[in-house]
């Protein structure tokens, strides 16, 4: 399933480098300026390495405007210091401090790819839940247990579980933290305000 | 790094009287029966043994929950208190002592998050690692948000709680949502607390979890 992943990379002279260390795992594109990058942009692509510090166009404008055209790709922001809680509130995903090794570079690009997949296993995860939840208020505990369908669902909750945790990693990263919480609020904040009540529930 | 936060004095003796590192607790009850003030207790218990609170709320202002505070806390150390306000009712006294978030909506929970983080960060910044959280009430995000999207973010939330070795106490009004949703946002948290008023008006706690000791109900 996770194949035809793209890393654009647009950091000028290392570009080269990283694309080295990439293209082996990934499909990559280089662009080395902000008007070639908005070129090469679609929704096959899945993670942009930004540098902020670039000719032409900006980082920056780069970046609004991959929001703005609602491409589904995640953004880690190349920088030279590390911004933490800045850099979430300027609409990036992640950040890479440079220069990275190759591990560190693939690290991030896995973090940011698992992330693509939380908000589809966490309603996963709801669901399963939801459904035994419906069914202990049916039957009891002891009754549930006799059926063969109950316990592969209580295996099931107990692997969507531990999958979602794997994805969110460790939370007392800021940058985790919000990065998963953004891709939990994709629709919502875009579709609902206030009022709109429990409508979800079957 | 065994933390444990003490609560003594709060809750039947027979239940619990600390709370480990990195616990959740849920306090579930039909509405104005007290759960904010009791949450409120089981947050500020702390305050005397150099503890961070931090607040996220829906309903109340930043003046009236700190008021709250001071009566339990009279020389409240508003260093040690942090509120993200996301009720939308604004805060008439300056509270320049506070370090306050404003976030515009109970919906809006990028903001609520990035306000969070922001607080932790300062309590760190002061070498102020054990802290209490706090989320009154989770019935208001249900109304903004859909059911789900309220779900994933408690998963989030109660991890970032648990990762940062603090304990999280929230809030739901459990009459004013269907049972199903109570039970399944119930089943992530590690403590339950639940007041009932008895037949005879009465206000009754139970605590569930399987570190709570009795699972009994207790007259509080």
């Amino acid at each position: 399933m996770k194949t035809n992943r793209t890393t654009i990379d647009r950091i000028g002279d290392v570009a080269e480098t990283y694309q080295r260390w990439l293209s082996g795992r990934y499909d990559t594109i280089v662009a080395t300026s902000g008007a070639e990058a908005l070129e090469v942009l679609d929704d096959d692509v899945d993670v942009v390495l930004l540098d902020r510090m670039m000719s032409s166009i900006s980082g920056d404008e780069v970046l609004s405007t991959i929001r703005a055209k609602n491409i589904d790709c995640r953004v880690a922001m190349v920088t030279a210091v590390d911004p933490d809680l800045d850099v979430i509130e300027m609409g990036f995903d992640e950040y890479v401090v440079k220069p990275p090794d190759r591990d560190q570079l693939i690290e991030t690009i896995e973090r940011l790819l698992d992330r693509a997949d939380l908000d589809d296993n966490l309603q996963q995860y709801y669901s399963l839940l939801s459904r035994r939840i419906a069914l202990q208020q049916q039957k009891s505990e002891d009754e549930l247990m006799e059926s063969t369908e109950y316990r592969d669902l209580l295996e099931r909750i107990e692997m969507a579980h531990e999958a979602v945790d794997e994805q969110i990693g460790d939370m007392s990263s800021n940058v985790n933290f919000l990065g998963a919480v953004k891709e939990i609020m994709g629709d919502d904040e875009r579709q609902n305000g206030p009022g709109s009540r429990e409508n979800n529930q079957q | 790094m065994n933390t444990t936060y003490d609560i003594s004095g709060i809750l039947p003796d027979e239940t619990i009287s600390e709370i480990s590192g990195g616990t959740n607790v849920l306090i579930s009850g039909p509405a104005m029966i007290g759960k904010q003030e009791l949450a409120i207790k089981l947050i500020a218990s702390g305050h005397d043994r150099d503890e961070g609170i931090l607040i996220v709320t829906t309903r109340r202002n930043a003046t009236s929950l700190i008021n709250d505070f001071k009566q339990i806390i009279p020389d409240l150390d508003t260093d040690r208190i942090g509120i993200v306000n996301c009720s939308g009712t604004d805060d008439r006294q300056r509270l320049d002592e506070i370090a306050l978030e404003k976030v515009s909506s109970p919906g809006d929970l990028t903001g609520i998050s990035i306000g969070t983080a922001r607080l932790l960060q300062g309590f760190y910044d002061r070498d102020i690692s054990e802290v209490r959280h706090g989320l009154i009430s989770l019935s208001t995000m249900i109304q903004y948000l859909n059911i789900e999207t309220v779900f994933k973010f408690i998963h989030i939330y109660t991890s970032r709680i648990e990762d940062t070795n603090g304990i999280g106490v929230f809030t739901i009004d459990n009459d004013s949502h269907e049972p199903r949703t109570v039970n399944v946002i119930s089943s992530e948290y590690d403590l339950i607390i639940e007041l009932r008023e008895n037949e005879s008006g009465d206000l009754e706690l139970r605590v569930l979890g399987p570190e709570s000791g009795s699972r009994s109900w207790y007259p509080y």
